[in-house]
């Protein structure tokens, strides 16, 4: 069970993860459609290039930042003492 | 490792076995539907069973997995492992609107479309960081009663029973009529007739087990639907180019898709910033190139729908209560990255079965004369699916019209493959809408008998009257659904964003602020999902006469900030929380510890426990 003064760092640390997790995820995901015709006349894999970013890139971008948070914020868990004790 | 035993063994560990044997058994029927229809048997017969034989599987691992005790029945025990979470949880996310009208969508609209599915897996992807740990740490069954006890309130427990329930019949409906369309192709009847028989399919097969019966069954849909979508998309990406992956190989063929666009003059058009032109249902002509962005959806309207349908998934009265079938708070958010998975799978074979069955018209129909036209075409012609718009002598590309629920099974027609692999569609089609109306289903019988019959008065039902009450609401809630997907007129996928921009709306500002901020109140949230509820039923009514230019999909994009806001002015302009909400918000933010509402329901239990 987590200490009473571990509470407020442990939400502090939560918080910073979420927004490290979510902010370049919106931001990819405003930016790459929107960008995605100006890049078309690269490719690559054959693929033009704005297509792929907007439609491969953006899901390895989402499928990352969720694998990434879940580790990240299990390693919060257990820095704080925070995690499930079964 | 000793620290994961409890858990372990919380979890069956046949699970993959059971799934395995059911996999091969659908592969059975599948090559014996290939067999019959190779010696000539009826073409009904072969339809029947591809239709019927998936659905018995479904039938019967709904009806094994039958539940007594109301946290096997609305919460299947808490015995979901991650991935299998995931799986059931992404596939009832897409549901039929996701296989069907994404890929006639994608078809016909191109790049555009993507707007919608960008949304669906960053909603997950929201879900799994704002949303899904808390609520498994409380461990409450619907929607409601973790905003009820959250901010220590009856009263906003029954406001919210009653807000949340509209997105979900919307999405019920879209599912149920999507559904239907899938099967009226597969057994050949009539539309209205089909609605009937899916919804009493999906009401019985999670009738006996709740949530149990759910979890399992739409596991076994959600193979299914892998499934059919993975067999023609492959089979097609090995002959164009050697290699069994669709999702990375789709490249060259959108580099002859640009060629041969040019080369028949497909137009350039920009659509204005809000504009939001979809496909509809029905007929449709092929107006833009594939990969040229905002020629239908403008720009704003792009970033604005993939947020709306961000926070509409992730915010999900339907789906949220997948988030409590897990063992723990870290196999809730595990699940979710499964379920990036499985969407972003998805999502990746969809546009190239997009792209094959477009390449195809584009080479094969288009610059030749009418008479002259390749013998599956005309087959799509006759069964209804494509139409031939103008009378010239030569057909161009704008002249041609698709039905756009039709693209996904009407590549297996177009690349001629065998009549069962063209049912294998529809019936992976069949079972992800299934998936996502049984999932509705549950989530809406629940609210109706835990927030209101049994939440008026107080928590003190026996836990068989529980169940029982559910039960009644199921069925009624099926006859509630049958009902509306038979009334109601339109586009199933404009009911669906309706849905989903109704949730983003009422249902994900409330929800944000109940777990981020602990200053909300009970007023506050009242407000808060009122608001949002009514401005954004407004905003679509306006956008629908008329009156206003957002189209009303977006309906959601005001309505969230409005809810948000009003949410916090009515918090800051009442008192403080009490003592009991605050100790809710912060044992709900720390995953250590015992399930809150597990522990209420211990407490109660020990409570009511006649004397000795």
């Amino acid at each position: 069970m987590i200490e009473r003064n571990e509470r407020k760092p442990y939400w502090r640390h939560t918080k910073a993860q979420m927004l490290t997790s979510l902010l370049p995820f919106v931001l990819a995901m405003i930016v790459l459609p929107l960008y995605a015709d100006a890049l078309n006349d690269k490719r690559i894999l054959g693929i033009p290039l704005g297509y792929f970013l907007a439609v491969h890139g953006l899901i390895v971008i989402a499928f990352v930042t969720i694998a990434m948070f879940v580790n990240r914020q299990d390693a919060i868990d257990h820095w704080h003492g925070a995690h499930e004790d079964f | 490792m000793v620290t994961t035993t409890a858990r372990t063994r919380l979890v069956n560990p046949r699970l993959g076995t059971y799934y395995g044997i059911f996999t091969a058994a659908f592969a059975a029927i599948v090559l014996m539907a290939l067999m019959l229809e190779q010696l000539g048997v009826t073409d009904t017969l072969v339809r029947l069973v591809m239709f019927a034989g998936p659905l018995a599987l479904y039938a019967a691992i709904g009806i094994a997995c039958h539940a007594r005790e109301p946290r096997d029945y609305f919460a299947c025990g808490r015995r979901v492992p991650a991935f299998f979470n995931g799986l059931v949880l992404g596939i009832s996310a897409l549901g039929g609107a996701g296989f069907l009208a994404l890929t006639g969508a994608l078809f016909i609209a191109g790049f555009d479309a993507f707007c919608l599915s960008i949304g669906w897996y960053a909603g997950l992807v929201f879900m799994g960081v704002l949303f899904a740990p808390f609520l498994r740490k409380h461990g409450a069954y619907t929607l409601p009663t973790f905003l009820g006890r959250r901010l220590d309130s009856r009263l906003v427990r029954v406001v919210a029973a009653g807000v949340l329930s509209v997105p979900i019949l919307l999405v019920l409906t879209a599912e149920a009529r999507f559904a239907a369309y899938a099967t009226a192709w597969m057994l050949g009847q009539s539309e209205q007739l089909m609605v009937a028989v899916v919804v009493v399919a999906a009401t019985a097969v999670v009738l006996a087990g709740g949530m149990r019966s759910l979890t399992w069954a739409s596991g076994a849909k959600a193979i299914v639907a892998l499934l059919s979508l993975a067999v023609p998309a492959t089979i097609i990406a090995l002959i164009v180019s050697n290699l069994p992956l669709p999702q990375m190989t789709h490249g060259n063929v959108l580099r002859i898709i640009t060629r041969l666009e040019i080369a028949h003059g497909v137009p350039i058009v920009l659509a204005p910033p809000l504009a939001f032109e979809l496909p509809g249902a029905g007929m449709e002509p092929l107006l833009k190139r594939f990969i040229q962005s905002f020629g239908s959806v403008g720009s704003l309207a792009f970033v604005l729908m993939s947020f709306v349908m961000a926070a509409g998934v992730a915010a999900s009265p339907a789906l949220l209560p997948r988030s409590g079938t897990t063992p723990g708070v870290y196999e809730a958010r595990k699940s979710l990255g499964w379920a990036v998975l499985v969407v972003g799978l998805v999502l990746l074979t969809l546009p190239a079965i997009a792209i094959y069955l477009r390449v195809l018209i584009l080479e094969q129909v288009v610059g030749q004369a009418g008479g002259r036209l390749p013998i599956w075409f005309q087959l799509l012609q006759q069964a209804g699916i494509a139409r031939i718009e103008s009378k010239a002598q030569i057909v161009s590309v704008g002249g041609i019209s698709f039905e756009r629920d039709a693209a996904l099974f009407a590549l297996s027609i177009a690349a001629g493959f065998p009549q069962v692999l063209v049912y294998l569609a529809l019936a992976g089609a069949i079972a992800a809408a299934l998936a996502a109306l049984s999932a509705g289903l549950v989530a809406l019988a629940a609210i109706v008998a835990e927030d209101v019959v049994h939440g008026l008065p107080g928590d003190a039902a026996p836990d068989g009257t529980r169940v029982a009450t559910a039960r009644v609401a199921l069925l009624g809630t099926g006859v509630v659904t049958l009902l509306l997907a038979i009334a109601a007129p339109g586009d199933p996928l404009q009911l669906l964003l309706w849905g989903v921009t109704l949730s983003a709306s009422a249902s994900f500002p409330v929800l944000l602020l109940a777990i981020w901020w602990k200053r909300i109140n009970a007023w506050g949230s009242v407000a808060g999902m009122v608001t949002g509820l009514v401005a954004t039923a407004f905003l679509i009514l306006l956008s629908e006469t008329g009156a206003i230019g957002l189209p009303s999909a977006l309906a959601g994009a005001i309505g969230l900030p409005l809810a948000l806001a009003a949410a916090v002015a009515a918090s800051m302009a009442t008192p403080i929380p009490g003592r009991n909400a605050l100790d809710i918000v912060r044992d709900v933010r720390v995953p250590g510890g015992e399930t809150l509402y597990d522990r209420e329901m211990r407490l109660s239990r020990l409570k009511n426990r006649p004397p000795a």
